[in-house]
């Protein structure tokens, strides 16, 4: 089996230590990673969707050509890149003139729009593609006895409608749930299990207001599950609920600190990957407790 | 109810400009028209859980009553998360994300965006993605990464075909960053 590896701003420059992460499961689980060389940015919202939309689409397009002339789908671990190819594809695949304009664009740079490859979430692909029963067959470390809180990470639930993968009923989430859970640890809902972390347009434009959420999120999963460990299934997220506690503690506002993966950075440990190359820029101490984990 | 010493905007109506909702269809907000202010895509709106003024049904109420400036003096457009709960959740279809993105888009010809927004744009145009560190190549290599990832920042002739396609869209009229030839080198 092979995928295109989707790489994502965030992750190649924030989190390089989830695209680690990613380059150490997927071979593992037997699944070889393209790098679609000359990717590009998918694009984020705040720039082309913000301006011009043939922009944005020719920009993801261009993305999703690169993997077609290679005959492979795409993954991603970074639910915005998820979102913004989604919906490119999406467009194009229901709306003639916009897909005639945007591979008017491409033809320029001799590529073509074909709506043959697809955008995969890292978290659906491993258990639609790989399934609970092998990632259970294949870790060499459990999680048992280990809590943890989850955060699927908006963009891979919503809109529903448009998305080629999602959950059975997307306001009770329960995927990344059950892949916490075949790796041995709790994964219980909580209240604000739907609610948004605060990161991207938000963080950008008031950090303050971004902070509100995140600390409410944070709260609420420390009051109701206590949990070890939060996981993710977005880089966005991860940043945001990994650096924030930081600067919350400082301002007084909460006096805990919960580590914060991505699904795949705790698979990786899981599978066997060195805690400090798959998940070494953690700003909220997390090494410990891989290290634990590692020691059984 | 206001309390003495307090004030308080009145917005004149009779000045909203006629025509806006036809522009933000044509920018993208077609389905505005169908929006009955029912509230719900409000309910599940992080903007309006974090205290912007203006979340969506706000900002498509404001739309319908023509109150362009309004609009372009408010930064809430910017902090829309793009998450998509309300256009998940909208009982008319109207796709509310999309609206805010029309938004955007009129605001952007009117240049009423954010710095942090423009240095986006600018970074997607001059190294093919607009969240870049030029400092992640050490930490990259620690892990035993190559310093640059396989992306446009490795491949001249990529990331020049990504800035020949965004030299064909409307960022090239709108001159809010520069765009020479070259990319970063250009002018
Ligand atoms: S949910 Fe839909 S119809 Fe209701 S206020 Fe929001 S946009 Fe309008
Ligand atoms: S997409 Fe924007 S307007 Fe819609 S719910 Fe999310 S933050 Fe609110």
């Amino acid at each position: 089996m092979k995928v295109g590896f989707f790489i994502g701003c965030n992750i190649a420059f924030n989190r390089p230590d989830l695209e680690q992460a990613v380059r150490y499961t997927f071979p593992a689980l037997g699944v070889e990673l393209d790098d679609l060389e000359g990717q590009s940015c998918c694009p984020t919202w705040g720039t082309m969707p913000s301006i011009d939309p043939v922009g944005w689409y020719a920009v993801g397009a261009r993305n999703l050509a690169i993997a077609e002339e290679k005959r492979v789908e795409m993954i991603t671990a970074c639910s915005t890149c998820y979102g913004s190819l989604a919906k490119t594809a999406h467009k194009l695949q229901t709306h003639r003139e916009t897909r005639n304009r945007v591979n008017r664009l491409l033809k320029s740079i001799g590529k073509e729009y074909r709506g043959t490859s697809r955008i995969r979430h890292v978290v659906y692909y491993l258990y639609h593609e790989i399934g609970p029963e092998k990632i259970k067959a294949s870790i060499k470390h459990g999680l048992e006895r280990l809590s943890v809180a989850i955060q699927p990470g908006c963009l891979s639930l919503w809109p529903s409608e448009i998305q080629p993968e999602k959950e059975a009923d997307v306001f009770h989430p329960k995927i990344l749930r059950e892949l916490c859970e075949v790796l041995g640890a709790s994964a219980p809902p909580y209240s604000r299990i739907l609610d948004c972390c605060g990161m991207g347009g938000m963080r950008s434009t008031d950090m303050e207001k971004s902070f509100i959420l995140v600390e409410r999120k944070l709260v609420t999963m420390k009051k109701e599950l206590n949990p070890d460990l939060i996981v993710t299934g977005c880089s966005s997220c991860l940043i945001q609920l990994d650096t924030a506690q930081e600067f919350l503690q400082n301002k007084g506002k909460i006096n805990f600190a919960i580590p914060v993966l991505h699904y795949v950075q705790l698979l990786a440990v899981c599978l066997g990957a060195e805690p400090q190359q798959v998940a070494g820029l953690a700003r909220t101490p997390v090494l410990h407790l891989l290290n634990k984990i590692r020691e059984g | 109810m206001l309390r003495s010493g307090e004030t308080f905007e009145i917005i004149n109506l009779s000045k909203g400009e006629a025509g806006f909702a036809e522009e933000i269809k044509k920018m993208g907000g077609e389905r505005i028209l169908e929006c009955i202010q029912c509230g719900k895509c409000a309910a599940t709106c992080p903007l309006a859980l974090a205290g912007f003024p203006f979340f969506n049904k706000r900002v498509i109420h404001a739309i319908l009553n023509g109150l362009k400036e309004v609009l372009l003096n408010d930064i809430s457009i910017w902090a829309c998360q793009s998450c998509n709960r309300c256009t998940e959740t909208c009982p008319r279809r109207v796709d509310p994300f999309e609206i805010m993105m029309a938004m955007r888009r009129v605001a952007v010809r009117k240049y009423a965006l954010p710095a942090t927004a423009i240095k986006g744009i600018k970074s997607l145009y001059d190294v093919g993605h607009a969240v870049y560190l030029s400092e992640a190549g050490e930490p990259r290599k620690k892990l035993g990464l190559p310093e640059k990832p396989p992306t446009t920042v490795a491949d001249p002739e990529a990331l020049a075909e990504v800035q020949s396609i965004l030299r064909k869209t409307s960022l090239a009229t709108l001159g809010i960053i520069p765009m020479g030839e070259f990319g970063i080198f250009g002018i």
